[in-house]
C-alpha cells in the first residue's frame, strides 16, 4: 500500500494501535495491571533497540541489560544525588548509554558470530560488577533506594496511569524513529549487513559506521528504558542487570523475528505478560502460577529452540508464511513453496530495484 | 465465582482472536488491491506450475513484509483488547462492598519461590501455611479467619513491587509480609507508603531497618546485632589482630561494612582484609596473605558452601588460628563439609537454634519447640532459619491484629505492630519501638561452638 511508494508511510492500523495503547489507562483503572502494562513498555523500548542491532544488522548483544542499568543508575545519580531535574538525568542516561554502545561497537568492527557475543558478554559481566562495586555511585549491593518518579517541569509523574503514558509514548517515538530508520537507506543499509558483509561493502555500504549506529542507537534505547525504570520502579539493584536478562532481551529478538520491528515488540509484550499471567488472570490456579514461574527460564529456552528450527524468521517470518498460505487460499503446493522461499531470502535490496524488477 | 471468571477471561479472549483474524481477513483485499504493481493480479491468479521467476520472489516477499506491518499491529490490538477484558473481570476493582463485618482478614506475602532465593522462599512458604492452618483450626483471631495470599516475585524486584501493588489494590490487604530478598524488600517501598501499608520483612539486610520507614519492620537478627555479638566474644577470647575473610554477596558485604565499622570500637584491629566470591572452589590464596600478617584469628563472614572450603584450606596450609562466623555459618551443610577441620569453630546467631537455650517453660522454648515440632510433623523436616523468620513474622501480625478490634485499616494495624512487645519467637523476643524496627536485642543472639560434627552452645 502506502509504503511500497517511496514515501513511507504508517500504516492507518498502527494508528489505531497507538490510539488503543494511549487509552488503556482510560479503560482500566486497576493499578496493578497498568504497573505491569508498564513494564511491558519498558521493555518494549529495549526490544526496539535490539530489533535494529540484532534483527537488522545482524549484530548479536549478550550485554544489552548492561545498558539498561547504565541508563538506571545515570538517572538516578544525577536527579538524587546532584540533584538535577529528571529530564536531563534522563537524557544524560541515554547519551552514557550509548557512549558504552559506543564502547561496545568498537569489538564488533573486528568479531563476528560467537566471538562478538563473547565480547558482548563480557562487557555485560564487567558492567554488573562495576554497579555492585562503585559502591558511591550504584549503592552496592543494597542497590539506589528512594528514586523518585519521573517529572517534568513541576509535574510529577507519580500515578501509574501517567507513568504508563511516559513510558508508552518513549516507547512510541522510540518506535517511529526506527521505523523511519528501518524505511530509508539506513535501514537497508543494516540489512545488507545482515545478508553479510561482504556484499554489503561491495554495494558500497559504509560496514563501519552502521555497525557503529546500530550500536549506539540500541543502546541509547536500552538506557532510556533503565531511566525509566528507575523511576517506574523507584529503586534500583544490580541483581536486575545481569546476564539472564540480557538472554532475555535478547530471545525477544530471536522470537520475534530478523528484519521487523513488529515482531519483536509483539514477542516482548507476549513474553513480559507471561511472567505476569497468574497476576492478570486472577482465578488461574496457584499451582499452575508456580508451575509457570518455575519453568519460565524453560519456557523461554524451547521458546528459543522451536523458532531456531521451526521458524527461523520469528513470529514474523511464522506471519508471512500464514499471510502466503492464506493468500493462496489452498492454493498449490508450489505457491507454498514459493512462500517459504521467500522467507529465506533477506530484503537486502533497497525497494526501488524491486521494484523495477516487479514491472 | 472463580471459575465463571476464568471462563469469561477465556470467552474475552476468544471474542479477541475471532474478532483479530477477521480484522485480518478484511485487511487483506486491502493490501493486495493497494499494490501498485500489477503483480497483484498475478497473485491472485493461479500460481505458474514452473519454477518461479526470481524476481517474482522477491517482490512476493517485500509485499508480504507490507501486509506484516499492518498485520502484527492487529496482533497487538488484540493483546491490548485481551487484557483489557482481563482488566474489566477482575474482582475487587471496584464493585465488591468493603470488607464486610465478619469477613477474614487478609494480609499479602510476596516470597520468592522461584529464582535464586526460591529456598528461602519455599521454607517461609511452608510456614506460613502450617501457621495460618493451626490458627483457622483454632478458631481464627478475634473470631474471623486469617487469610494470607501469597505472591511470588521470582527473586526480581520489578516483579516485587507488581505484586505489592497487586496485593494492595486488588487484595486489600492489611499488611505485607516478605520480601524474602532484600533488594526485593526495598523495591516495594513506594507502593507501601502510597498505601499505608505495613510490611515485614524477613531478609536480613542491615539497609532495610537502617534507611528508617516508619512502615517497614524486619524479622532476622541484622548484622549490626550480630556482628558486635562475636566480636565481643573474639575479645574475650584475647583476640587482638584479626584477618577477615568475607564474601562478595549481599551478606558478606553487608556483614564487613559493619565489622570494619564495630571493630575498632571494641579495640580490635583489621590486620588482613580478604574477600573473595561466592562459587570461589578455593582460598588459599587468601589464607596465604592471612599467614603473613599477624592476625590472632579468623573471622569469617559469608552465606555460602564457601566456608567449609576455607576451613578445611586452611588446615591444609597448617594455619591453626581460631576462627569465628555468624549466622552463615549455622547450617548443617557447613559442619559437614568441614569434617574434622571444623572443631572450635566459634559463630554467634540466633539463640532459638538450640530451642533449649530458653529456659524450659518459658515462653519462647514452648513457641520455638512447638513450631519446631509441628513443622517437622508436617514436612518432615526441622525449620530452617527462613522458615523461622516466616514464623516471627506471622505471630507479630496475629498478636498485632487480636490487639485491634474489628477490622481494622491498614494504618491502625501498622501501629498495632510497631506496639509489638515481649512476641516470643523464633528469632528471639520481639519488641518493637518508634524507632527500632528490627525488635531483638543482644540477648536474642547465642554463641555456638562446632564440635563433633553438631553445633553446641558456648559462653
Amino acid at each position: 500500500m502506502a509504503d511500497m511508494g517511496g514515501k513511507p508511510r504508517l500504516p492507518w492500523v498502527s494508528w489505531l494501535i497507538a490510539a488503543a495503547v494511549a487509552c488503556i489507562p482510560l479503560v482500566i483503572t486497576d493499578r496493578f495491571l497498568i504497573k505491569v502494562l508498564t513494564f511491558v513498555g519498558l521493555n518494549v523500548l529495549v526490544a526496539i533497540g535490539l530489533a535494529l542491532l540484532f534483527g537488522y544488522t545482524g549484530q548479536v548483544s549478550m550485554g544489552h541489560a548492561a545498558f539498561v542499568g547504565i541508563g538506571a543508575y545515570t538517572c538516578a545519580f544525577l536527579t538524587v544525588r546532584i540533584g538535577t531535574p529528571w529530564i536531563v538525568g534522563f537524557a544524560a542516561a541515554g547519551v552514557i548509554a550509548a557512549a558504552g554502545g559506543l564502547l561496545l561497537a568498537l569489538p564488533s568492527l573486528r568479531l563476528k558470530g560467537h566471538y562478538l557475543a563473547m565480547a558482548t558478554l563480557g562487557f555485560g559481566e564487567i558492567m554488573s560488577l562495576i554497579f555492585v562495586e562503585a559502591e558511591s555511585v550504584t549503592g552496592g549491593v543494597d542497590g539506589f533506594a528512594r528514586i523518585p518518579p519521573p517529572s517534568v517541569a513541576g509535574f510529577e509523574f507519580k500515578e501509574p496511569a501517567t507513568l504508563y503514558w511516559l513510558v508508552w509514548a518513549v516507547a512510541g517515538v522510540a518506535l517511529l524513529l526506527a521505523y523511519n530508520i528501518t524505511r530509508f537507506r539506513p535501514g537497508r543499509a543494516m540489512l545488507s549487513l545482515h545478508g553479510g558483509e561482504i556484499g554489503a561493502v561491495a554495494s558500497g555500504v559504509d560496514v563501519v559506521g552502521t555497525k557503529i549506529k546500530a550500536f549506539v542507537i540500541s543502546a541509547a534505547l536500552a538506557g532510556l528504558s533503565g531511566a525509566l525504570y528507575s523511576g517506574v520502579v523507584g529503586f534500583v539493584s544490580p541483581s536486575v542487570f545481569v546476564l539472564s536478562s540480557s538472554v532475555m532481551y535478547l530471545a525477544m529478538a530471536v522470537i520475534g523475528g530478523a528484519g521487523s520491528l513488529a515482531g519483536p515488540v509483539a514477542a516482548t509484550a507476549l513474553f513480559t505478560l507471561l511472567e505476569y499471567l497468574n497476576a492478570l488472570i486472577p482465578s488461574m490456579p496457584a499451582p499452575i502460577a508456580e508451575n509457570l514461574g518455575l519453568y519460565q527460564t524453560d519456557i523461554y529456552g524451547i521458546a528459543i529452540i522451536l523458532v531456531v528450527i521451526f521458524a527461523p524468521r520469528g513470529l514474523t517470518g511464522l506471519w508471512q508464511r500464514r499471510r502466503s498460505a492464506s493468500s493462496a487460499k489452498g492454493g498449490s503446493l508450489a505457491e507454498r513453496r514459493q512462500g517459504s522461499s521467500t522467507q529465506a531470502d533477506t530484503p537486502a535490496r533497497p525497494e526501488g530495484l524491486e521494484e523495477g524488477e516487479g514491472t | 465465582m472463580r471459575g465463571r471468571h476464568l471462563r469469561l477471561s477465556f470467552g474475552v479472549l476468544k471474542a479477541a482472536l475471532a474478532a483479530a483474524l477477521a480484522a485480518t481477513k478484511d485487511a487483506q483485499p486491502i493490501s493486495v488491491g493497494g499494490g501498485r504493481f500489477s503483480t497483484s493480479a498475478a497473485r491472485s491468479a493461479p500460481p505458474p506450475v514452473s519454477a518461479p521467476h526470481p524476481s517474482f520472489s522477491s517482490f512476493r516477499f517485500s509485499r508480504s513484509g507490507v501486509s506484516l506491518c499492518k498485520r502484527l499491529p492487529v496482533l497487538l490490538l488484540v493483546c491490548a483488547l485481551a487484557m483489557s477484558g482481563f482488566g474489566c473481570k477482575t474482582p475487587g476493582s471496584s464493585e465488591e462492598p468493603p470488607s464486610d463485618n465478619k469477613g477474614p482478614f487478609k494480609i499479602g506475602a510476596v516470597l520468592s519461590l522461584t529464582g535464586t532465593y526460591a529456598p528461602l522462599g519455599e521454607s517461609a512458604k511452608k510456614a506460613i501455611d502450617l501457621e495460618v492452618g493451626r490458627i483457622n483450626a483454632q478458631g481464627g483471631v478475634n473470631g474471623r479467619e486469617i487469610q494470607v495470599l501469597i505472591e511470588d516475585d521470582g527473586t526480581d524486584e520489578a516483579k516485587s513491587l507488581a505484586a505489592a501493588s497487586r496485593l494492595i489494590d486488588r487484595e486489600e490487604v492489611l499488611a505485607i509480609i516478605g520480601a524474602s530478598g532484600t533488594g526485593q524488600s526495598m523495591s516495594m517501598r513506594s507502593e507501601l507508603n502510597r498505601a499505608g501499608v505495613a510490611q515485614i520483612s524477613l531478609a536480613g539486610g542491615t539497609v532495610i531497618t537502617d534507611d528508617f520507614d516508619s512502615l517497614v519492620f524486619q524479622t532476622p537478627w541484622s548484622n549490626t546485632l550480630v556482628v558486635p555479638y562475636i566480636l565481643d566474644a573474639m575479645v574475650a577470647r584475647n583476640v587482638s589482630k584479626v584477618a577477615l575473610l568475607s564474601d562478595s554477596g549481599g551478606y558478606g558485604k553487608d556483614g564487613r561494612a559493619v565489622i570494619l565499622q564495630e571493630a575498632p570500637k571494641l579495640g580490635l584491629e583489621i590486620v588482613s582484609d580478604q574477600t573473595f566470591n561466592p562459587g570461589d572452589t578455593d582460598m588459599s590464596t587468601q589464607l596465604t596473605k592471612v599467614r603473613s600478617s599477624d592476625a590472632d584469628a579468623i573471622l569469617l563472614w559469608n552465606a555460602g558452601k564457601e566456608a567449609a572450603i576455607i576451613v578445611r584450606n586452611a588446615t591444609d596450609l597448617g594455619l591453626n588460628l581460631p576462627m569465628f562466623g555468624g549466622s552463615g555459618q549455622a547450617r548443617l551443610e557447613f559442619i559437614e563439609g568441614a569434617g574434622e577441620a571444623g572443631n572450635g569453630f566459634v559463630f554467634a546467631t540466633g539463640r532459638s537454634l538450640v530451642p533449649d537455650n530458653w529456659e524450659k517453660g518459658s515462653a519462647q522454648h514452648e513457641a520455638v519447640s512447638k513450631f519446631a515440632e509441628e513443622y517437622k510433623a508436617k514436612y518432615g523436616e526441622p525449620p530452617d532459619i527462613f522458615a523461622g523468620h516466616a514464623f516471627d513474622a506471622m505471630a507479630i501480625v496475629v498478636a498485632a491484629l487480636e490487639r485491634t478490634e474489628g477490622m481494622p485499616t491498614p494504618a491502625e494495624l501498622r501501629d498495632a505492630i510497631e506496639q509489638t512487645s515481649g512476641i516470643p519467637g523464633f528469632g528471639g523476643t520481639f519488641t518493637f519501638s518508634a524507632n527500632d524496627h528490627n525488635g531483638l536485642g543482644k540477648k536474642d543472639v547465642a554463641l555456638y561452638v562446632v564440635r563433633d560434627g553438631k553445633w553446641e552452645t558456648a559462653e
